[in-house]
């Protein structure tokens, strides 16, 4: 199965009335991967989320390609979303049917029999914990339970591929990792993932690939850790209220040393740890931080501090 | 990546019966609630008149008792109401507060599928609330076995009809309290005006062109020539207008529905 493309989308726009939502994208997924979209909000992560099942269609011009398992969203998107497996922003589980009857209503979405559907269904609430739940109603259910839910329909009809749009927002952190711990089975058992995602950790933690988006565009695309790699010295020292020492930094500032300034402080970024330890050691009395740098770093720097207007 | 064998989606008709299956599901979930006001409709009716209004109303209309004209009437515009409230107001809350559409279309469906699914619905409560109302008509025995059977049929098309033009409404209304418009200025006038309460022909000439375009008009007149199994050239032209009217107001319907439903 390697390096056999699942999703393969070239120079795809979509414009809305008032905002060019995605700007002539391209990316490829690989089968048995986790690709994980990165983005503030209004970054177009979810537009391209509903492109690739036909929720949403994309311009007609500039000229594009997309293959999902070979087919077109355009004009098949029942055979993609019969391989896949759709788990949306919004949980839009049928509240006026109860956990069991929400699930065997949609597999008959997928045409499975209803014994074959029964099992299924018994094996993925036992999967996402939630056999105790089989008959509650829908607004018993915690969000946690909600979103686990919406994940084990989106598994019903044994999806090749998994797209999950910010599958852990709002949740706690067993939850976090008991569906962190679930996507990593499902990749080992063959599923491919296309997620969204604003938590850096989760994209560390579960992603091979990551594409942080900005404006509808790439910014930047590849292995986490090859991220940092190429996009940010190793270690950072946070200065959260040294705005005025600022001055001082700036005029002996080494080669390998870059500062950002942020609020009412600063962030000293170098590869050279023992620099920054040094500089830490000399500040007597100044709150500090220093740590080694992360995806979040990357993020900030590549798609900017302020907010912009759709944030 | 080619997919290595093609892949068998499920066939439309299966499509259709999955999204009719949920709204069939979903409505008898709660039975007692549900399927038992049908039936006290027509008997709240029979009370009325048969025990009050129809002592006054002693002329008979179209040749028909009063109990009887009224009656036949109530099999067709308890199938428009149910329809009209399931796809304007019902419509409204699946697509813009439960999201209920928005996790369906995440499953192997298209718009098309969910719309005419839920007209297919929609045509199946006006069925069964004809057949209510039949049931009761016919235990008191103002309505006769057997023809009168077909008249559900009649309640199914009307179902359909008056699912596709409020599905239509529906489609452009932004918020849940605009349709309060369309029932008070286009159900209701069409209660009145269609001749279930009275006939058309006393109405002055200038308005008998109006009673020919409303919808509501070719179903009674269809459902009272079933009931009395007495059929003419006009009922052929009642069935034509009834299918013209579901193809071609449904056709705008889905259109518009899907612009709402896919960005």
């Amino acid at each position: 199965m390697a390096d056999q493309k699942i999703i393969t989308v070239e120079n795809v726009s979509k414009t809305f009335p008032k905002v060019v939502a995605v700007n002539n994208l391209s990316f490829e997924v690989e089968a048995q991967t986790c690709f994980g979209c990165l983005g503030p909000n209004g970054a177009g992560k979810s537009t391209m989320m509903n492109i690739i099942y036909g929720k949403c269609t994309r311009d007609e011009k500039p000229a594009s390609r997309m293959s999902i398992f070979g087919y077109d969203p355009k004009h098949q998107e029942l055979q993609i979303k019969y391989l896949s497996g759709v788990v949306p922003q919004d949980n839009n589980l049928d509240d006026e049917l109860n956990v069991i009857q929400n699930l065997m209503i949609y597999s008959k979405f997928y045409n499975i029999p209803d014994k074959l559907a029964r099992e299924r269904i018994a094996y993925l609430l036992d999967f996402l914990e939630l056999g105790e739940k089989t008959n509650s109603r829908i607004t018993e259910l915690s969000g946690g339970m909600k979103r686990r839910l919406v994940i084990a329909r989106a598994l019903l009809n044994n999806p090749r591929l998994l797209i999950l749009d910010e599958p852990t927002t709002g949740l706690d952190p067993q939850v976090r990792h008991l569906i962190w711990d679930k996507l990593r089975l499902l990749k080992k058992e063959g599923t491919t993932i296309l997620l969204t995602t604003h938590y850096m950790e989760e994209a560390f933690q579960i992603c091979d690939t990551v594409m942080i988006m900005h404006n509808g565009q790439r910014i930047i695309e590849g292995p986490p850790r090859d991220l940092l790699a190429k996009h940010i010295e190793k270690y950072v020292l946070e200065l959260p209220d040294a705005a005025t020492l600022h001055d001082k930094f700036h005029e002996n500032m080494p080669d390998h040393a870059r500062m950002e300034r942020v609020q009412h402080g600063m962030r000293l970024f170098s590869n050279d740890y023992d620099y920054l330890k040094m500089l830490a050691g000399s500040m007597a009395g100044e709150n500090y931080y220093l740590r080694q740098t992360n995806l979040e770093d990357v993020f900030l720097k590549t798609t900017g501090r302020g907010l912009n207007e759709t944030q | 990546m080619k997919h290595s064998k093609p892949v068998v989606c499920p066939p439309l008709w299966w499509r259709l019966f999955a999204v009719w299956y949920r709204h069939m599901r979903v409505y008898t979930k709660n039975l007692f609630s549900n399927g038992l006001p049908p039936f006290l409709e027509p008997l709240l009716f029979l009370a009325g008149v048969g025990l009050g209004l129809g002592a006054y109303i002693t002329q008979s209309m179209e040749g028909l008792s009063y109990l009887e004209f009224l009656g036949t009437g109530l099999l067709v515009t308890a199938a428009m109401f149910t329809a009209a409230f399931e796809c304007s107001y019902g419509t409204f809350i699946r697509l813009e507060f439960d999201k209920v559409y928005d996790g369906m279309l995440a499953a192997p469906l298209t718009v098309n599928d969910l719309i005419v699914g839920e007209i297919i619905w929609a045509g199946t409560k006006g069925l069964f609330f004809s057949f209510a109302v039949l049931c009761i008509l016919s235990i008191f025995g103002v309505i006769h076995l057997p023809y009168s059977l077909a008249a559900p049929l009649v309640g199914f098309l009307t179902g359909m009809m008056f699912a596709v033009i409020s599905l239509l409404i529906t489609s452009f209304v932004r918020t849940i309290n605009q349709l309060n418009f369309y029932f008070t200025g286009f159900i209701s006038p069409m209660f009145f005006f269609s001749g279930v309460v009275f006939p058309t022909s006393n109405l002055p000439h200038y308005i008998q062109p109006l009673v020919e375009i409303v919808p509501l008009t070719h179903s009674v007149r269809l459902v009272r020539a079933v009931c009395a199994n007495h059929y003419g050239m006009i009922h052929l032209w009642d069935l034509f207008y009834i299918a013209a009217f579901i193809l071609v107001i449904g056709f705008f319907a889905v259109r518009r529905l899907r612009g709402r439903m896919v960005s």
